[in-house]
Parts: C-alpha cells; structure tokens; sequence
C-alpha cells in the first residue's frame, strides 16, 4: 500500500469554489510559506481494474488507485474462472470489457489521488491534481481538497507544502465541468505536468484538452492500440509537444545494455557488419519492440527499406550507408505470466558477420532471463562468438519512473526517443499501406 | 591501442542532471584557475548540454575589463579547446559577463549585487548564485565577510561558496577560517573544493569497495598488509614559486589530496550513498589516522627537495635555482610519511603516503599489498614469491591491476607473479570528465557528496600537526634531503620505508 499522502480527509467542495478555497488557504497560512516552488502534477487515473473488482466485490474497497498484488491475484484468478488464456495481459480490453458487464451503479468509497508512492511525494508536488473517473456512468461530478505537508527524513528547516485537488465524475462530467477548473488551479510561474496513467483509446476529447495546455505529457504507450498510441506520438511529435513515454522508458535497460557490450572499443568493428536483428516481446503490442529496433538503426545509421508481416511476425528491412541490408524481426510470444505492460521486450539477437568462417562472426543475445538467451541461442549461434547477457526486467512502478521523469527531466522530448518515435512510425505505416 | 571512436549505441544514453537556472559569480577571474580549469568546465559542461539557457558566468577580479573584453580573452586563452568548436563558443560566451570588483572594497561588492540583480532579470536566473572564490586563500575570511554583508549569502537554498585550497595553513588556521566562514554561510552552503575528489578513479575507488562482495571482506588488517598512496609529477615549480615558496608539498598535496585518498581507501561503508553519510565516514577515518609515531614525528616523515638533473639535451634546474624562489629556500619538493589509522579494520597496517615534484612519472595510485600466505608451497620462478598486489591506478591510464601468483608453464611446480588488468580506456573507451567537470556540476546542483567538510578539513590538518610544528620549532630534526631531477626522491626515502622491510613500488 502506497503511504497516504494527507492525514486529513480532504473537504468537499462545489466544483466552482476550489479556486477560491486554496487561493485562500495560502493566504491564511504562514506568509513565509507560501507552498513548495516546484511543479503540478495532473494524473489521469482512471483504474478501471480495481474500480470493477470492488464493484463486483471481488476486492475489497477503498479504491486507491494502487494495483496491488490483491488486485492482481484476484484479477489472474478472474481471467482463468472465464475461460479466457492464462496469457491474457491484466491490461487486456477483452479482461475489462468482460468485468465491465453487469455492474451495479453502487458508489464506492473513492480515495483515489489521496496515495502516492513517496518517490513522487518527496518531489514535493506545489499541486497535485487527479482526474479520477468513474466506471458509474451516471456519477456527477464531485471535488475534494487538502493541503499536505511531506514529512521528510533529513533536516529541513521547515517543512514543504503542496496542496491536492481529487476531481471525481463520470468521464463526460469532468469533461464537462471538470475541465473548466483546470485553468483556474494552474499556477502560471511553475511547470506543469500530466501523467495520462491510462490508456490512450480512452477519452479522447480529455487527453487533446491537456495536449493543447501546453504541459509536459507523460503517457505510457504499452496501454492503447499500437495504432492510436503511434497517431497520437505522431501528432504531438509534429506539435513539438514535450512527451516522456513510461514504455521507452522501461526500454533504459535495454538500452544501456546493449550499448555496455560495445563500449570496449575493440567490440565496435562489430557494429558495423550487423545482419539480422531479431527482437521477441511478450505480446502481440508492438511499439516497445519497434521503439527498440528504430533506436538502433538511428544510433547505426541505417535507413528503412520495407516491412511486411509474417504471420504473427513482423520482418523490417534496413539498409547501411553503404548499401547492405539489414534483416530484423519483431517476434511475438505468449507467456504464461505476462507483465501488466503489454509487449515488453524479452529478449534480443544481434548477429554481425565479419567473415565466411562462422566461428569469426559474432551473436550478441541479451534476453530478460537465462531460458530466453537458452532459446536465442538456438539455431548454430554457439558456432558464432557469443556474447551474451541477461537484461534485468525493470520491477519499478510506473509512480517511480515518473517521478524520476519529475525528478531529473526538464520535461521535454529526449533526442533519442524522438528519432525513434519517427522511425516507428516509418515502419508501423508500412505495415497499414 | 583502443579506439577513440565513440560507442554510436552510448551517444546520448547517458542521463547527466540538468543543472538549475543560476548565476556562478567567479572571484579571481584574471587568475590562472580560471581560463585553466573553470571556463574549460563550463564549456565542457556546456558542450554536454548540462547548461541550462538560464544561466550565467560573472567573472570577477580587480582589472577593469569589459564584459567583451572578458570573452575575448577567455577565447584567446581557450583556444586550443575551442578548435573546431568555435559557434558553440559563440553561443557560449554569450553566458560570459564580467564585473570588476574588488572584495576589500564593500561598494564593489554592492555594485556587484546590482549587477547580478540585472543579469538575474537578463538570463531568468532567479536570485540562484554560486559564488567561487578562486582568490588568494588570504582573501577567503574577508571575501566571505564582504559577500555576507552584502546579503549575497543571506538564502542557504539560492546561494553556495565554493572555496579553492589550501583551507588554512594548519590546523588552528583552518578552525579559524571555519569559523569566519560559517558565520557568513550555512555549513551546507559551503563547498570546499578538492579537485582530486572530482576524479572517475578516485570516486571507482567507492564503487569498487561497496558495489563488489569481494573486496570488503579481506579490506581490512587481516588480509592487508601495508598501503602505500603516491602521487608524483614530472613537473617542478614553474610559474608559482611565490605560492610553493610558503605552502611546499605537504600543505599543496599531502594535507589535502592525498589525505582525501586516504579517507576513501581507508573510510567504513555509508550506510546510505548520501552526503553527509559518506562525509562522516570520511572524517571518522581522518580523526582515527595519526602519524606512525607522534612522539617522534621526525621518524615518521622524509622531506626532499629536487635538486639539478635530466640530460645532456634537457638539463634542468634544481628548485633553488628556479625563478622566484629563495636561493637557500628549505620548501620541501618531495613528502613521503607513515600514517596509522587507529581503528579495528586499519589497526597496525601502515600507510605510506608519497607524493613529490620532479619525480620520474606523472602517477597517482593506490597499492594495497596482501599478506604474504601462511606457507610456501611452491618454489618461485624469481627469488622471492610477490605478495598480492591491488594497483588502483587514479592517473595516467586510470584503472585497476591485481597481482597473484600462478603456476609457471614447464613440468615443475613453480609460481610467477601475473596480473589481471583493468583499464578505463580499454572498458570504456572515452576519456573521463575534468575533476573541475564534475565538481563545479556538483556545486551548482547543490550536492556536496565530493567536497570536504569542515570537521574533514580541520582532521587532516590535525593529523599533520606535529610535522608541521617541527617544520617550524625545530625544522633541523626534520632535514630536507636533495634529490637530482627525474629520480623517485631522496635515497633517504628508501630507506625510511626500507626499515619496516617494505619498498617503494616502482611504478
């Protein structure tokens, strides 16, 4: 369980008096305190999982946002009582559509926006706003507020407060009502942030209204279909919107691996004679893997040539400056325990042939455990000079790479994911044409 | 020989915090620190995109230059790294203002407040300032009282000091200073800079003892034998005779870089990679370390000074016969001493620090000898079987050597020494950033992991207490021995550690 953020229960209050009420408090507290001088924070958080199963009572209430491992637990047990694959993702539309049927219009205790992971909390937030929707669909909207005051284990010399707003309603009333408060609590000297913690096919009318504010996007592309995900990179890309995107962001181990295997610089000759690429991922949701592949034919200089599927594979063609082709895969399996995050990459085979002689060529194989590189290895690679090495799976939340988003990043797009981003989608519009 | 290409697959990997929006004022901006090692830094830094575009550099010092003049002469003094680079200096330079002030003066200081209020206004830095004080160490106490009064040190969250060594000039001078300087400044406002803390390898050395298993367990009096800590240039006196006359070798080298070597070798485990964590260790370590022999601090010290030397094509001069220094001057050039640190992990193991100009190498390495095994098992291919060897190797070719012994090929049973080698070039491939890269982004970031604290400062002095009060009292107990150019010091050296049958190793 995440730690509560405020000890009191925040107020309630019509909608159109929030503004107010913390301009307000502010006023009336300490005037040498005048909040943390840092940034807002708006959070879309929907959690439609843990809303259904406490609708449905299979958890128990509040709903916290949190997906804990109850929440888990229960929701694999409920996807194997329905008969559908033990490889159904707890994030599948085809899991919440059939939690969806046959729920009550009962209202639940609702503490959503009120728990935050302290990595996030510690940044101290001056606003922490949270879009809560309701799976009720005829819930009006409803508005909370409290200050709170992180309590910090190092000296200080005074503590550092924020303040939080919980915005609670159906989807089309807080597009209707909640949007309009939105201007009203931003605070124009500080950065601004929104973390869409949901997927990106779902209210698209919210999601454009915060795109064209002008905040720094965080969205995580492993939730939504692989086409509107790559629409709407493509889009706010062309709008030069700053996004950090949690699933390329859970690419960094990847990344810095296989960047480690050449940093010795008698290993580089070997990027430069790369044959064939091949990529597995957990899953049939694309984007991770093509964010990886583009990465690296960016960072090698190779241009795309053509894409076509395979089946269920997919199999990209890149060619070399001087003219070699490049074959790459993308390689979907289904795993009997797959991650919240849809098509996570598992595993990699880089093969580079230097010479006729296979033993002089070289297989680089970087897999998320030691029975996906077994796997890889598969085929006469041992033939080759292997290089091999499990890549740890990344096991932080999604509130920790946030808050190192928060933490570290000035909030715009970072280089490296932005050549990626049109590369993907130079591949992924292939493969529609 | 590696290849200096970079890794394409590294570019852009690495994630290096942004520093935040702020004015870093430069006292003693006409000085030889500056276009040396601070303006490279910050281009450095710029060139890494580390720079926010909120961002200013204030150099100040008595000269009345211009703000274009300043950039003229930094570009001049800069050119060889700015070669090829020269519109991102352009860029640059346009962060380069300059001030003249003189820190005696309270109405230059008042002055200096307005403009920076202006440039604040100008460049968006919001009231952020890090002050540098790259002056005469004479001028730390007033320079700090003047910035005081000027209530440019007034908010301990938008303001930093950053101060140059030599702290002090011992142990009571520097309690003195740290006291002027902490009634001007919050302890956490203060960085004292030791550009040696700021260097890859000396930091690798933490990483290496707390990020392995292996090595904790035997880095201790158990398994470790002796330590020997040397840190040697080729180099002599150059142009800062008028400097070297009135510190010599142990105020410039061995109280701070080579005791910060020291602290780091020798410290505990932090509980937590942070701060004040890893501070307390270290002066924990240096409030433990005594001179071998107190009572007798003449046995445990060795002085030299370089003497004429080189060859027939390069002859070079001895130290009193450099210019600006006193002909019959007594600075010691080469300090070699025998420090014990006094806890359970170091009790009886020796620490032999040497550090020395003119010397043949320029080299600064760490070498832990193991104990030698209970018995010999195996004839060795050369005399004497070689105890086990940790080289950590701080500059040049950073890295790390392990001497062990291994079966000699043949149908004997014989054992040689062999090594196991790791070297930054090889591993990574691309140079390390400038110690001053690293600090100055630390100081602005506001993080003082690499800087010393005052207890930290006011400890090493304290363990050199008693040489340097017989530098001064009874400096004849203490002799400066000659030593000819290029050679690894004084005979007298040799023999010192000699006597505890131990060697200088030779690098």
């Amino acid at each position: 369980m995440k730690p509560q953020l405020t000890l009191q229960t925040p107020l309630e209050l019509p909608y159109q008096e929030i503004s107010n009420y913390l301009n307000k408090l502010w006023i009336s507290e300490d005037k040498d305190n005048s909040g943390a001088n840092t940034f807002t924070l708006m959070v879309w958080q929907p959690a439609w999982l843990e809303q259904c199963l406490v609708q449905k009572g299979l958890v128990n209430g509040p709903i916290t946002g949190n997906l804990s491992p109850e929440i888990i637990k229960v929701a694999k047990k409920f996807i194997l009582d329905q008969g559908l694959p033990i490889t159904t993702s707890l994030n599948s539309e085809e899991l919440l559509n059939l939690l969806k049927e046959n729920l009550s219009n009962e209202d639940f205790e609702d503490f959503r926006g009120q728990f935050f992971e302290s990595s996030i909390s510690t940044l101290n937030p001056r606003r922490l706003i949270t879009l809560a929707p309701t799976i009720n669909k005829n819930s009006d909207i409803k508005t909370f507020v409290s200050a709170y005051c992180p309590l910090s284990d190092t000296q200080a010399m005074q503590p550092i407060c924020g303040d939080l707003v919980v915005i609670r309603g159906d989807s089309a009333s807080i597009s209707n009502k909640g949007l309009k408060i939105i201007d009203e609590l931003s605070i124009d000297e500080l950065p601004a942030w929104l973390w869409w913690n949901g997927s990106l096919d779902e209210s698209p009318e919210i999601f454009e209204y915060f795109t064209n504010y002008g905040l720094r996007l965080i969205i995580d592309t492993a939730l939504g279909s692989p086409q509107r995900c790559l629409k709407v990179l493509d889009q706010l890309n062309n709008l030069n919107k700053a996004i950090n995107d949690l699933n390329w962001v859970r690419l960094k181990n990847w990344r810095e691996s296989l960047a480690m295997i050449f940093d010795p610089p008698s290993r580089r000759p070997i990027l430069d004679h790369i044959t064939d690429i091949d990529i597995d991922i957990a899953g049939d949701h694309m984007i991770q893997a093509l964010f990886l592949i583009s990465w690296i034919s960016d960072k090698l200089g190779w241009s795309f040539l053509r894409v076509e599927r395979d089946t269920e594979l997919t199999k990209i063609e890149f060619e070399r400056i001087n003219g070699e082709i490049i074959s790459a895969s993308i390689n979907p399996l289904s795993l009997g325990n797959p991650s919240i995050h849809l098509g996570q990459v598992i595993g990699l085979r880089l093969i580079s042939k230097i010479s006729e002689v296979q033993k002089n060529n070289t297989c680089v194989i970087l897999g998320c455990e030691s029975v996906e590189c077994m796997r890889l290895e598969a085929g006469g690679m041992a033939d080759m000079e292997l290089i091999e090495q499990v890549v740890p799976n990344s096991f932080s939340t999604s509130e920790y790479d946030v808050s190192k988003l928060l933490g570290s990043s000035r909030g715009n797009t970072s280089p490296l994911f932005e050549n990626s981003i049109k590369i993907a989608l130079q591949i992924f519009n292939g493969l529609n044409n | 020989m590696p290849s200096t290409l970079s890794n394409p697959l590294r570019l852009g990997l690495r994630q290096e915090r942004v520093i935040s929006p702020q004015c870093l004022v430069i006292f003693g901006a006409s000085g030889d620190l500056t276009h040396r090692k601070l303006i490279p830094a910050l281009f450095e830094l710029y060139l890494q995109r580390r720079i926010p575009s909120e961002f200013g550099i204030v150099g100040c010092a008595r000269r009345p230059w211009t703000d274009n003049e300043f950039r003229e002469k930094m570009k001049v003094k800069l050119s060889n790294q700015i070669s090829g680079k020269e519109r991102e200096w352009e860029q640059f330079s346009n962060y380069l203002f300059y001030e003249p002030v003189d820190l005696q003066q309270s109405d230059h200081v008042v002055r200096l407040s307005r403009r920076l209020n202006e440039i604040d206004k100008t460049q968006a830095t919001h009231g952020n300032r890090t002050f540098y004080l790259s002056v005469s160490p004479n001028f730390y106490a007033s320079g700090c009282k003047a910035l005081k009064a000027a209530g440019l040190l007034d908010d301990p969250k938008k303001s930093r000091l950053v101060i140059e060594k030599p702290f002090g000039r011992d142990y009571s001078s520097a309690k003195k200073l740290n006291k002027i300087v902490q009634s001007c400044a919050e302890e956490s406002q203060i960085y004292r800079i030791d550009h040696y803390l700021g260097k890859e390898t000396v930091q690798n050395i933490l990483v290496l003892r707390f990020a392995n298993t292996i090595f904790e367990p035997i880095w201790n009096r158990n398994y470790i034998s002796s330590v020997q800590i040397t840190s040697s240039e080729t180099v002599g006196v150059e142009d800062r005779a008028g400097y070297y006359e009135s510190s010599g070798a142990l105020r410039d080298m061995l109280q701070n870089h080579m005791t910060q070597m020291l602290a780091v070798t020798a410290m505990e485990p932090p509980g937590r990679f942070e701060p004040e964590a890893i501070r307390n260790e270290k002066a924990k370590v240096l409030q433990a370390s005594k001179l071998a022999n107190e009572n007798e601090p003449w046995n445990c010290c060795i002085r030299g000074q370089y003497g004429e030397g080189g060859n027939i094509s390069n002859r070079l001069k001895g130290y009193r016969q450099e210019d600006g220094v006193n002909c019959n001057s007594t600075t010691e050039t080469y300090i070699a001493t025998k420090i014990f640190v006094d806890n359970w992990r170091w009790q009886g193991v020796p620490f032999y620090l040497r550090t020395g100009k003119r010397l043949p190498k320029r080299l600064g390495e760490i070498v832990l000898t193991f104990k030698d095994v209970p018995v010999h098992l195996f004839e060795s291919t050369i005399i004497n079987p070689v105890s086990n060897q940790l080289i950590l190797r701080i500059q040049p070719n950073e890295g790390a050597t392990f001497k062990f012994e291994v079966k000699s090929p043949g149908s004997g049973m014989k054992s040689r020494p062999v090594e196991m080698e790791f070297s930054y070039d090889e591993s990574f491939g691309e140079p390390s950033d400038e110690g001053y890269v690293r600090l100055l982004a630390d100081a602005m970031l506001s993080d003082p992991t690499l800087f010393t604290r005052s207890d930290e400062v006011e400890a090493a002095w304290k363990l050199y207490t008693p040489l340097i009060e017989l530098m001064d009292n009874s400096p004849w107990k203490l002799p400066i021995y000659n030593y000819e150019s290029m050679t690894w010091g004084p005979p007298e050296s040799d023999q010192f550690i000699s006597k505890d049958n131990i060697f200088w190793r030779r690098p």
